[in-house]
C-alpha cells in the first residue's frame, strides 16, 4: 500500500509539472495579453508601461523557469487583474464550488445507482423507458438553455427559489440557493451513472453465479441487493473518477448563470483576461483535486474488488 | 422507440418553453416618469448587476465598466456630466481658464470630507494628477486624456491650478469621464499604487455618498450611505452590486425585482421586458458612435469614391431596425447628437443606394470586367478581409456589413476573433484591412486623438487617416473655449469627416435601460450619468 501510495506520488508530481508546462507555453502563444494592456483606447505607451510593471518583457521560458521556482516554494505569485495574491483569490472561491461538487456527486450517485438498478430490474418496462428518456434529455438539453429556463419558471414565475448568489447565513437559505446548480449540474452527471449501473447490473446478473443463487433458492431481494450490486457497482465506482473532471467543466457555465463566486467562474474570467499567474494558479489547483480524488476513487476501487490490488 | 422518445422530448421541452413564456400578470402600460410621485422618502436599497469583480481605484489598469460604475459612487472627480452634458461643479465649484489658454483654475468645495473623516483638499488633486496620471511608468487608465497636462499645482487649500504645454478647452468636460480623485494621505508612504490592495480591493476611502461596507469577490458588495456627504446624505440606505456576468440572468432578476437598475447591453430580450409592468425601459442618448474603419495605408481603399461608395452599399437603417431594435441614429460624422451645442445635421449624407454606389466605384476604376461578380480593377479583384471580435452585437452587425459589400461585388471574407486577440492584431499590430467597432468618449466636440495624423500608427487613429487641414481644424478646436466660437469650427470638422471619411460612420446608439418604477427621481440621462446623482434617489413604498 505504502509502496503504491509512494509511486502515485511520484507519477502526479510529473503529471502536474507536464500539466502547468503546457497551460504556460499554451496562454502564452494566445495572442493577447492582460485586459490592461487591451484597451481599444490604450495608447503604445501605456501598454509598454504596463508590460514592464507586470513583468511581461522577459523571454517565456525565463518567466515560466521564475514562475515553477517560486510555485515549489508554495508562491503563486500575484494576479495581474487585481494585484492580490493569486492563493487567495483561488482559496476564497474553492469552498463554493466544492459545495456544489459534494452535493451533486452525492445526489448522483445515490440517485443515480438507485433509478439504475430499477431501470435494470424493470428492463424495458415503462419505468425503464422513463428513466431513459430522463437520461437522454439531461444528457442532451444544454445546461446554460435548461438553467435560464429554471431561473424563468422558478424564480420570476412561481417566486420559489433565488436566482442568483450563495444565500445568506441560515442553512435554509444556502439549500434554497444552491438547490438550482446542483440539480442542473446533476443533470450532466447523475445519467452517465444511472446508464452505467443499468448496464452493469444487466451484464452481472446474467452471469452464472447470480443464476447459482437464484438456483439456491435466495430471495431475489438478497440476489439483487448483496450478491448482484456489489459487483456491478465496480464499474460505477470508476467512472466516478471520470465525472469529477467533466462536473469542475460544468460548473464553468453554472456559476456563470447562477452567479455562483466558484473556481469555475474564476478560470473564465482569468483566461479572457490573459492573468496568466491566476489560469496558472487555477490549473495547478484543480490538477491536484482531479488526481487526489481519482486517487480515493481507486482506493475504494480496490477495497470493493479484492481482486483490484494497487491499481496504478 | 426512437420516434417516440424524440417526440417525448419535443414535448417536454415545449412545455417548459411554455411555462415561462407568459407573464403571470396582465401587462399594462405605464409610462408614469419618475417626476412628481410626491414626497422623497428615506431608505431602502437599490441593486445594480456589475459582470465581474471591480477594483475600486478609477486610475487602475483593469479599471473597466464594472469599476466605473462602482467608482462613480464612492469616488468623485472636480466636474461630472451635467443633465445637459455640459461639465457641472462636483469637487469643484467653479473654473476658468487663463487668456492663453495655458492654465485652468479650478476652486475646490470647502468642508468635503472623506469616508475616514480627512479634508478633502488641493493635495488630492495635485497628488491624484502629479504622481498617479502623469507618472508614464505607471500606465494609468485613461491617462492619455491628459496627455496636455503638465503639472497641478496647488494655489492654496482650496484652489489648484492645471497647467497645460498645449490649450485643451475640453479639460472640464474629461475631469468628469472617470477621473475622480484619490486621497493622498491614503496613497502617501504607497510605493506601487496598483499593489495597494487594502485600498484597492479592500476599504477604499473616496468622498462620495456611499462608503463600502462589504464586499465578497464573485458575489456582490454593499455600499452604505455616508452620513457626512458634502452633497446632504443620501436617500437609500444601501446601494447593493450583484455580480452577475450572464445578461439573461440580469435580465430574469430584472423581471422578478431583484434588480432595480441597469444599462442593457443585448437587445434580444426587449419584448419580454417591454411587456413587464415593474420596469420603464428608457432610451438616452450617449456620446458613442459605430463605425467601420479600413486600412488607409492601403492603396484600394485610398480613394474617398471607394469609401463613399462603400458608404451607399450599407443600408444602415436596415441593420438598425433589424439587430437593434430601432435604437440608433445613422451617423455621418465623430459628433454625437447628444451634444446640442455642437451637433451638426446639415452634412453629406450617405442613402442606401447601390447603383450610386457602383458608379462612385466605376470612377474610381474599380468594376466587374470578367463578369465573376467581383469588382476588378488592372486585373485584380476587390478582395476584403473583414476582422470582426466576438462582443456584444458586433458579429450580428459584421454579417450584414458583409452581406451588402458582397451586393454591389466587393470579395468580404469575416474573421472572427475573440477580443484580446483581435486587440493584438488589428490595434497593437495594426494589422487589419477593415475592422468594425466603436468609440465612447467624453461629452466634449473633441476627438483629436482619434483622428489627428500624430495618433496614427500606435494612437487611437487606427484607419490611420492623416490629413493637414483636419489636423489643424482639431487643432483649433482644442484651443477655443468660447463655445459658439467652438461650434463654428466642430461644424466645420463633422463636414469634413462626412465628405472624406475618416471612418465608415454607422450609427449613434442609443443606451437602453432597465429601470424598476419603485425607483424615483432618476434623473433622465444615461445610466452611468445619472449614477452622479444617486444621491438624490429614492425608492417608493
Amino acid at each position: 500500500m505504502l509502496q503504491f501510495v509512494i509511486k502515485r506520488f511520484g507519477q502526479s508530481i510529473v503529471l502536474i509539472l507536464i500539466v502547468t508546462i503546457i497551460t504556460f507555453f499554451l496562454m502564452n502563444l494566445a495572442p493577447g495579453g492582460p485586459s490592461s494592456m487591451m484597451r481599444l483606447d490604450a495608447t503604445e505607451e501605456e501598454r509598454q508601461a504596463i508590460a514592464e510593471q507586470l513583468g511581461l518583457n522577459d523571454p517565456v521560458v525565463v518567466r515560466y523557469g521564475n514562475w515553477l521556482v517560486n510555485a515549489f516554494q508554495g508562491d503563486l505569485g500575484l494576479s495581474l487583474s487585481s494585484g492580490e495574491p493569486v492563493m487567495d483569490r483561488i482559496m476564497e472561491r474553492v469552498p463554493y464550488t466544492l459545495q456544489l461538487a459534494v452535493w451533486t456527486i452525492l445526489i448522483s450517485v445515490i440517485v443515480g445507482i438507485i433509478l439504475g438498478i430499477l431501470s435494470a430490474k424493470k428492463r424495458n418496462k415503462w419505468q425503464d423507458h422513463v428513466i431513459n428518456f430522463g437520461s437522454v434529455i439531461g444528457l442532451s438539453v444544454p445546461s446554460f438553455w435548461l438553467a435560464i429556463m429554471f431561473i424563468l419558471l422558478f424564480s420570476v414565475q412561481l417566486g420559489w427559489l433565488p436566482s442568483s448568489g450563495v444565500g445568506g447565513a441560515s442553512l435554509m437559505e444556502q439549500f434554497t440557493s444552491s438547490l438550482m446548480p446542483v440539480i442542473i449540474l446533476s443533470t450532466a452527471t447523475l445519467p452517465t451513472i444511472v446508464r452505467f449501473t443499468r448496464s452493469s447490473m444487466l451484464e452481472v446478473v446474467s452471469q452464472n453465479f447470480i443464476r447459482t443463487s437464484r438456483a439456491k433458492g435466495l430471495k431475489e431481494r438478497v440476489v439483487i441487493y448483496s450478491h448482484a450490486l456489489r459487483n456491478a457497482l465496480i464499474p460505477v465506482i470508476s467512472i466516478i473518477g471520470v465525472l469529477i473532471p467533466r462536473l469542475l467543466s460544468g460548473t464553468v457555465i453554472v456559476e456563470s448563470v447562477f452567479g455562483w463566486p466558484g473556481i469555475g467562474r474564476l478560470i473564465v474570467e482569468a483566461a479572457e483576461g490573459r492573468d496568466y499567474n491566476l489560469v496558472m494558479g487555477v490549473t495547478v489547483i484543480v490538477t491536484i483535486v482531479v488526481i487526489i480524488s481519482n486517487f480515493i476513487v481507486d482506493i475504494i476501487y480496490s477495497k470493493v474488488d479484492p481482486r483490484v490490488k494497487n491499481v496504478g | 422507440m426512437k420516434k417516440y422518445l424524440v417526440f417525448a422530448l419535443v414535448l417536454f421541452l415545449t412545455i417548459l418553453t411554455a411555462c415561462v413564456g407568459g407573464n403571470p400578470d396582465e401587462a399594462e402600460s405605464d409610462n408614469g416618469t419618475s417626476e412628481g410621485n410626491g414626497e422623497v422618502q428615506q431608505g431602502g436599497n437599490v441593486s445594480i448587476p456589475i459582470i465581474g469583480d471591480p477594483i475600486f481605484n478609477p486610475w487602475h489598469p483593469n479599471a473597466y465598466a464594472e469599476s466605473n460604475i462602482v467608482n462613480r459612487i464612492l469616488f468623485q472627480g472636480l466636474t461630472k456630466p451635467g443633465l445637459d452634458n455640459l461639465p457641472a461643479p462636483s469637487l469643484a465649484e467653479e473654473w476658468t481658464d487663463s487668456e492663453d489658454g495655458l492654465t485652468w483654475t479650478f476652486e475646490l468645495k470647502e468642508g468635503v470630507k472623506w469616508h475616514d473623516g480627512e479634508e478633502f483638499t488641493a493635495e488630492d488633486v495635485a497628488f491624484t494628477f502629479n504622481n498617479i496620471v502623469l507618472d508614464e511608468a505607471l500606465g494609468a487608465n485613461g491617462a492619455s486624456n491628459f496627455n496636455a497636462l503638465e503639472e497641478v499645482e496647488v494655489v492654496d487649500t482650496y484652489t489648484v491650478a492645471f497647467h497645460l504645454n498645449n490649450p485643451f478647452a475640453s479639460l472640464p468636460a474629461y475631469l468628469a469621464f472617470n477621473a475622480e480623485i484619490l486621497p493622498e494621505h491614503q496613497f502617501a508612504d504607497i510605493e506601487d499604487p496598483w499593489n495597494f490592495t487594502d485600498f484597492n480591493k479592500g476599504t477604499p476611502v473616496g468622498t462620495g455618498p456611499f462608503e463600502l461596507e462589504d464586499y465578497t469577490s464573485g458575489q456582490q458588495l454593499t455600499l452604505s450611505r455616508f452620513d457626512d456627504y458634502h452633497g446632504g446624505a443620501a436617500n437609500l440606505d444601501t446601494v447593493t452590486f450583484k455580480i452577475l456576468p450572464d445578461v439573461n440572468t440580469q435580465i430574469a432578476q430584472a423581471l422578478s425585482g431583484e434588480l432595480d437598475i441597469f444599462a442593457l447591453e443585448d437587445k434580444a430580450s426587449l419584448d419580454r421586458i417591454e411587456d413587464a409592468d415593474n420596469i420603464n425601459l428608457v432610451s438616452s442618448d450617449i456620446t458613442r458612435y459605430y463605425w467601420l474603419a479600413v486600412d488607409l495605408e492601403d492603396p484600394k481603399f485610398q480613394d474617398v469614391e471607394v469609401r463613399q461608395a462603400m458608404m451607399h452599399a450599407i443600408d444602415r437603417e436596415a441593420i438598425i431596425d433589424s439587430v437593434i431594435d430601432g435604437y440608433a441614429t445613422v451617423a455621418n460624422s465623430a459628433i454625437t447628437p447628444d451634444q446640442e451645442q455642437y451637433y451638426n445635421e446639415d452634412v453629406k449624407t450617405y442613402d442606401y443606394n447601390p447603383d450610386k454606389a457602383l458608379e462612385l466605384l466605376k470612377e474610381a476604376g474599380w468594376e466587374d470586367t470578367n463578369g465573376d461578380g467581383v469588382l476588378d480593377k488592372d486585373g485584380e479583384d476587390f478582395t476584403v478581409t473583414f476582422d470582426i471580435a466576438l462582443q456584444g452585437d458586433l458579429e450580428q452587425i459584421a454579417v450584414l456589413v458583409q452581406q451588402y459589400l458582397i451586393d454591389v461585388g466587393f470579395d468580404v471574407t469575416l474573421n472572427t476573433m475573440e477580443w484580446n486577440s483581435m486587440i493584438q492584431k488589428n490595434v497593437i499590430e495594426r494589422d487589419f484591412e477593415m475592422m468594425l467597432n466603436w468609440w465612447s468618449y467624453p461629452t466634449d466636440p473633441d476627438v483629436l486623438s482619434q483622428y489627428h495624423s500624430t495618433h496614427a500608427g500606435s494612437g487611437n487613429n487606427i484607419p490611420a487617416y492623416s490629413s493637414d487641414q483636419l489636423d489643424e481644424l482639431l487643432e483649433e478646436g482644442q484651443a477655443i473655449s468660447d463655445p459658439d466660437e467652438r461650434a463654428v469650427v466642430y461644424d466645420e470638422i463633422q463636414d469634413y469627416m462626412a465628405e472624406n471619411l475618416p471612418y465608415l460612420y454607422l450609427w449613434y446608439p442609443q443606451e437602453l435601460s432597465i429601470r424598476n418604477k419603485r425607483l424615483q427621481d432618476v434623473p433622465d440621462i444615461y445610466f452611468g450619468g445619472s449614477l452622479h446623482y444617486i444621491n438624490e434617489w429614492w425608492i417608493k413604498e
